[in-house]
């Protein structure tokens, strides 16, 4: 049902108002998008389909990531016209990022400047197609949690999981607007490294890699890190179960430490829920205070 | 000693008692004993006379009627030296027409063999219940709620709890002394002591505010005494009757100069319309005091005065004078209440207006209109009462009694918003108490009079308007806030708790209320029953197990969905509640209520109402006259 | 028995008839302004698809709100179906809305709370009438069953014309149409996003849609009983109703809450009260 009903969320991002003319074009009585089922919802949490138009800034960027976080899944992102797709004749700017697939993942492009109606209807068009597929995909990934197994990583996995880690801090970077974080600048090296004194766990969901964890004895104490879950795979309690897994599998540990940032609310949620308890604050950088967390181990 | 009699004596021992006793566990004591002995003794009295008709009582006359003579001039003395003491001149001039009348009837005038003192029938056993239980209740939340509010919030009064203890007791025999009373004189009596009380208890803060307060209230009240006074002279010069039950069943053009007399003090004591000022005022006084005489009993003392009256005011000019003053008051003070953000202020103005409704149904007089006045009578008791003990509560807790300050209270005071939405709920909802009421209301007022109907339909419109607004209220929920409710005393819970339930409990057993007590008494006045119609009554219940289940759902908390911050435009700052603005700089939202102030406006409609109604009070009065 | 398999029936098909209308509205009001418009399926297809998307939520408990004032409405559909008394009828149709406001309030965002803000006054607005009309039915058919109101053989409208005009003055509300789509309008959005649905999606969503179809048959239902005395006529009436509405919803501009409240009270007290004395006067 979807394809018959895609109801699309407009923001104009910096655009010149050509393509947003184009668009509202398309439901005015030529063109008629309503008998295609499309309507232009105002709201974000009503829509399946984002359409931008015009290029992204640094004033508007968040605004975007927002809009965008705030639709339910399945969602399309629809980039119209030449500004969205990759800056246009504005990329050069100082104040310009670039196309919207700077900070969303695009599903269809629309060029032209400014793109035509029928240009943007054909594109909503084919967004449905990939709406479609998408609801599949989330409707296997629900069953593919059931086949969810979490073993011990072997260096093979090195590249994969260097993926995983890097998708998963992106988000944890622009929290505190630092890029600079040692688990986005690992290189492939230091990971296969890191092999010789750590565990590695792997979280597999129909034969990909989704979610990763490492840990290192020291002593008596189990350091659990990089705790890491692929966004698209998050929210399914995928990270807990890597936890548990690595409580399981050091059963001579006494207790478990990890660390996170202040202000990564999910992951202290999660730690929190898990009966992990803080008992010490640092302060990394001017903007970010790491926090330990630890839990005893308790033996039967 | 019979049952009736231990109610009134015993309360007002408790009350001496109590004026003695400076130690907070032996009042503990005291006060948790004495509630289990009046509830007790009231279930035990509606056991005893719930199946018979109405009884009489006779007392040994001549002692009593001297002890309350005494006490009655002593009373009016203590009035009279109050009101000279304050210079108000209006008191003084009350007390002084009340008191040489009167004095001069007891001793010149015609005497008068009174054969029954008092009177129970199964009116007085609802009464009796709903003093018993909700007055019991109450005085034990007073314990935890006058400590806290003398030991942590307002150490600037003056402790003087032991007095507010006495005074409360005292309240409690007296409004059993009213329920009971057949002879008009004592009824008079103990109508002045909960005047006095009320008086007493509003101005227990002893501010110049609580002072000019408790002032109008006397002087209102007093007015209504007046009232008393005229129809007590009147009947004993002209009628030679004394008797409740003899003016109820007289022919109607005898006793209508009198009732009406009668009916104009039980408004002044209802806050109806002219006089509704003095009910807002004594809004100052400390939660409890509201919660007891404001809105559960002393308040439902007038209406109670006009229903027993209903048959003598059915068909007559004067009843539906009376009517149209209750409709009056009900619809301008639900609109009212829309523009007002005081919590207390809004649980006075929908007590006045649904006292109003109770007016208009007793004024109306008709079988089925007293069979929903009496079950607006009880509904109205207990879940008012609930709602203004929360309202105290959280006055306690937020330091503020606006209801804009309540927002989150779902998250801050879990569940105390709980027992309040429950409250509320009681006061509009579909299969709750007073919405049963109205639904009879309407059927009830269609039959005789759709006219009067027309009150009660714009009345409740705007009455929903002011309870969901306030529910709303205390369901959103912006940004973090800690809990505050670990602090409530365990009286305050125990309190609140049973009248919750209470409340469901009268709503779950609604049919059972009104077949066993209220359809007899029905039975016996009017010779006829009053039949909701079975299926109604199941519909009914069926709707109520629905929203029952309501809380069932919270099994559900939080499960398979996503949670993400509210929509601001896409605008959201990392905290979420904040956004940033045109300046780009983070802004916390803000959310108001409407209060829709220019279709409501306090001044001008109360103007309009005191206009209307106090022209329609004449007519009633004048009417018989002529 | 076969009492109950009406009920059931009509349970059953009051949506699908309330979302077929909502299918026509939408052909007509594109015909109107001279585009093609969707299928007149177009309403199952939005729910379904709204069916199968992600529930988002800012308050964890906000869709329990949702569900309660569907199952209300339900129970209120049963109600009337069963031809049970009119003024539970009302009751249990306003609690139904009460709950969705309930719902808006929290979600506590800004646009639902003002969007719950502005129901709260449609329904205070449109009360009134309801009431009067179900008083005026009583006068006439001399019962609040609707039963009773539906067998009676006079013809309701004609004593009770004025009633019937302040019920069409506030059935816009009810069916969220234009001049009175205060609360939550496709078309408000500059103004208030969606209103009181803004911070629904996916199942609730779907299930405000579906409690909209009902509620549009009940409102409907009512226009039905006045002219029920012929049932062709009666259903002829509804759909004229319905057809009024749409051509309403297209040729005015919302107006102001304050508006909306002062004009569906002044039209309810003018023609509606007007009524019931003209009424209560003939009959002494």
């Amino acid at each position: 049902m979807l394809k018959k009903s895609p109801w699309v969320v407009h923001y104009d991002a910096s655009s010149c108002n050509g393509c947003d003319i184009e668009v509202l074009a398309c439901l005015m009585p030529t063109f008629d998008v309503e008998r295609l089922g499309i309507i232009n919802v105002g709201n974000p949490k009503h829509a399946d389909i984002f359409l931008v138009t015009g290029s992204v800034n640094e004033a508007n960027k968040e605004i975007i990531q927002n809009i965008y976080n705030q639709m339910p899944d399945p969602k399309v992102v629809v980039a119209v016209g030449v500004c969205a797709c990759t800056g246009g004749i504005f990329a050069e700017c100082y104040n310009v990022s670039g196309g919207v697939d700077k900070i969303l993942p695009v599903d269809v492009y629309v060029p032209g400047c400014a793109a035509r109606p029928e240009a943007i209807i054909e594109g909503v068009a084919k967004g449905m197609g990939i709406l479609e597929e998408k609801r599949k995909k989330l409707r296997n990934m629900t069953k593919g949690l059931e086949e969810l197994t979490i073993t011990q990583a072997e260096i093979s996995d090195a590249a994969e999981i260097l993926y995983v880690q890097h998708l998963a801090f992106q988000s944890e970077a622009e929290i505190y607007n630092d890029f600079s974080l040692s688990p986005l600048r690992q290189t492939m090296d230091e990971i296969k490294e890191d092999f010789n004194n750590r565990t590695f766990f792997k979280a597999v969901m129909n034969y990909t890699i989704v979610g990763i964890a490492r840990s290192r004895m020291e002593g008596d104490i189990c350091h659990i890190g990089r705790l890491a879950v692929n966004p698209v795979y998050q929210n399914l309690g995928i990270g807990k179960k890597l936890l548990q897994a690595v409580e399981n599998h050091f059963d001579t540990a006494e207790s478990f430490q990890v660390y996170t940032s202040h202000q990564s609310k999910r992951n202290i949620y999660l730690f929190e829920h898990q009966g992990y308890t803080w008992f010490k604050k640092e302060r990394v950088s001017e903007r970010r205070e790491r926090i330990h967390f630890e839990k005893k181990h308790i033996k039967d | 000693m019979s049952t009736p009699l231990f109610l009134i004596v015993f309360p007002l021992l408790i009350s001496i008692i109590l004026l003695f006793l400076k130690n907070n566990t032996a009042r503990f004591g005291v006060v948790v004993t004495s509630f289990f002995v009046l509830s007790a003794a009231s279930i035990f009295l509606a056991a005893e006379y719930f199946k018979s008709d109405m009884q009489f009582l006779t007392v040994p006359w001549e002692f009593t009627n001297h002890a309350i003579l005494a006490a009655e001039i002593l009373l009016s003395l203590y009035v009279l030296f109050t009101g000279i003491r304050n210079k108000q001149k209006l008191v003084t001039l009350f007390a002084v027409i009340q008191l040489l009348p009167l004095l001069w009837f007891e001793f010149k005038g015609p005497h008068i063999e009174i054969e029954h003192s008092f009177v129970v029938d199964r009116l007085s056993v609802v009464m009796a219940l709903i003093i018993g239980i909700v007055g019991g209740i109450i005085s034990i939340y007073s314990l935890g709620y006058m400590r806290e509010f003398h030991e942590q919030h307002h150490k600037e009064y003056k402790d003087k709890r032991c007095f507010f203890f006495f005074v409360v007791f005292a309240f409690l025999g007296a409004m059993y002394g009213i329920v009971f009373s057949n002879n008009l004189r004592w009824l008079y009596f103990f109508w002045e002591i909960t005047s006095v009380s009320s008086f007493l208890l509003i101005g227990y803060k002893g501010t110049t505010e609580s002072i000019r307060n408790a002032f109008l209230a006397l002087r209102l009240n007093l007015l209504g005494g007046i009232g008393f006074a005229a129809a007590i002279i009147f009947l004993q010069t002209r009628v030679g009757i004394l008797e409740l039950d003899k003016v109820m069943f007289s022919p109607k053009a005898i006793v209508l100069l009198p009732v009406a007399l009668m009916c104009f003090a039980g408004l002044t004591k209802s806050a109806q319309l002219p006089f509704s000022k003095w009910l807002l005022g004594a809004m100052v006084a400390p939660s409890p005091v509201s919660a007891l005489l404001h809105s559960s009993t002393m308040v439902k003392a007038g209406v109670y005065l006009i229903l027993r009256f209903a048959g003598v005011l059915e068909g007559t000019l004067v009843g539906f004078m009376i009517a149209l003053v209750g409709g009056v008051t009900f619809f301008i003070c639900s609109c009212i209440a829309v523009s007002q953000s005081d919590a207390k202020k809004v649980l006075a103005y929908s007590t006045i207006a649904n006292l109003g409704l109770i007016v208009l149904c007793a004024g109306l007089g008709t079988y089925e209109a007293v069979w929903a006045a009496i079950l607006l009578i009880i509904f109205h008791a207990v879940a008012k009462c609930l709602l203004f003990l929360c309202v105290g509560v959280v006055e306690h807790k937020i330091h503020s009694r606006n209801i804009e300050d309540m927002a989150g209270l779902i998250i801050t005071m879990p569940k105390l918003s709980i027992m309040m939405q429950i409250g509320m709920a009681g006061m509009f909802l579909a299969p709750f108490g007073m919405l049963i009421s109205k639904w009879a209301v309407l059927q009830a007022l269609v039959d005789y009079n759709p006219l009067l109907a027309i009150f009660v339909v714009f009345g409740s419109s705007v009455t929903l308007l002011y309870w969901v607004k306030w529910m709303g209220r205390l369901l959103t929920v912006v940004g973090k806030q800690d809990e505050l409710e670990g602090t409530v005393h365990r009286t305050e819970w125990f309190s609140l708790s049973a009248l919750a339930l209470l409340t469901i409990g009268v709503c779950g057993f609604f049919p059972l209320v009104a077949h066993s007590l209220v359809e007899p008494y029905i039975e016996e006045i009017y010779h006829r029953t009053v039949d909701m119609g079975h299926g109604n009554i199941t519909i009914m219940l069926i709707m109520l197990a629905m929203v029952a289940l309501f809380p069932l759902s919270f099994f559900r908390y939080g499960k398979s969905v996503k949670v993400v911050d509210a929509y601001l435009a896409g605008a959201n700052t990392p905290q979420g509640i904040d956004f940033y603005n045109s300046f780009n700089t983070s802004q916390q939202m803000h959310m108001t209520s409407y209060y829709m102030q220019e279709f409501f406006n306090e001044k001008k409609l109360l103007l309009t109402g005191i206009i209307v109604s106090t022209i329609l009070i004449l007519i009633s009065v004048v009417s018989p006259v002529c | 028995m076969l009492r109950i398999l009406f009920v059931v029936l009509y349970v059953i098909i009051a949506p699908l008839l309330g979302g077929l209308m909502a299918g026509i509205d939408r052909k007509i009001t594109a015909r109107l302004q001279g585009r093609v418009g969707p299928s007149i399926f177009q309403a199952f297809y939005d729910v379904l698809k709204l069916f199968e998307k992600e529930t988002m939520v800012v308050r964890r408990s906000q869709n329990f709100y949702i569900v309660f004032s569907l199952i209300l409405v339900i129970f209120t559909t049963g109600l009337f179906a069963w031809g049970a008394n009119i003024l539970l009828v009302i009751f249990a149709l306003t609690l139904s809305s009460i709950f969705f406001v309930l719902g808006g309030f929290k979600a506590s965002s800004p646009y639902s709370f003002i969007g719950s803000q502005r129901e709260l006054i449609q329904i205070a607005s449109y009360e009134p009438a309801v009431l009067l009309s179900a008083i005026g039915m009583y006068m006439v058919a001399h019962s609040f069953n609707i039963m009773t109101i539906f067998t009676c053989d006079k013809p309701l409208y004609i004593p009770l014309a004025g009633i019937v005009l302040a019920y069409l003055f506030i059935l816009p509300i009810k069916l969220r149409k234009s001049p009175f789509d205060l609360s939550t309008s496709h078309h408000a959005h500059q103004e208030l996003v969606k209103g009181i649905t803004t911070e629904f999606s996916g199942k609730a969503l779907a299930m405000i849609e579906i409690t909209h179809w009902y509620e549009t048959t009940i409102a409907l239902g009512i226009v039905f009983l006045f002219f029920s005395s012929n049932i062709l006529i009666g259903l002829l009436a509804a759909a004229a109703a319905y057809f009024l509405m749409i051509i309403i919803d297209n040729s005015f501009a919302r107006v102001k809450w304050q508006k909306a409240f002062a004009s569906s009270w002044l039209i309810a007290l003018i023609f509606g009260v007007g009524n019931i004395i003209l009424l209560s006067f003939l009959a002494n």
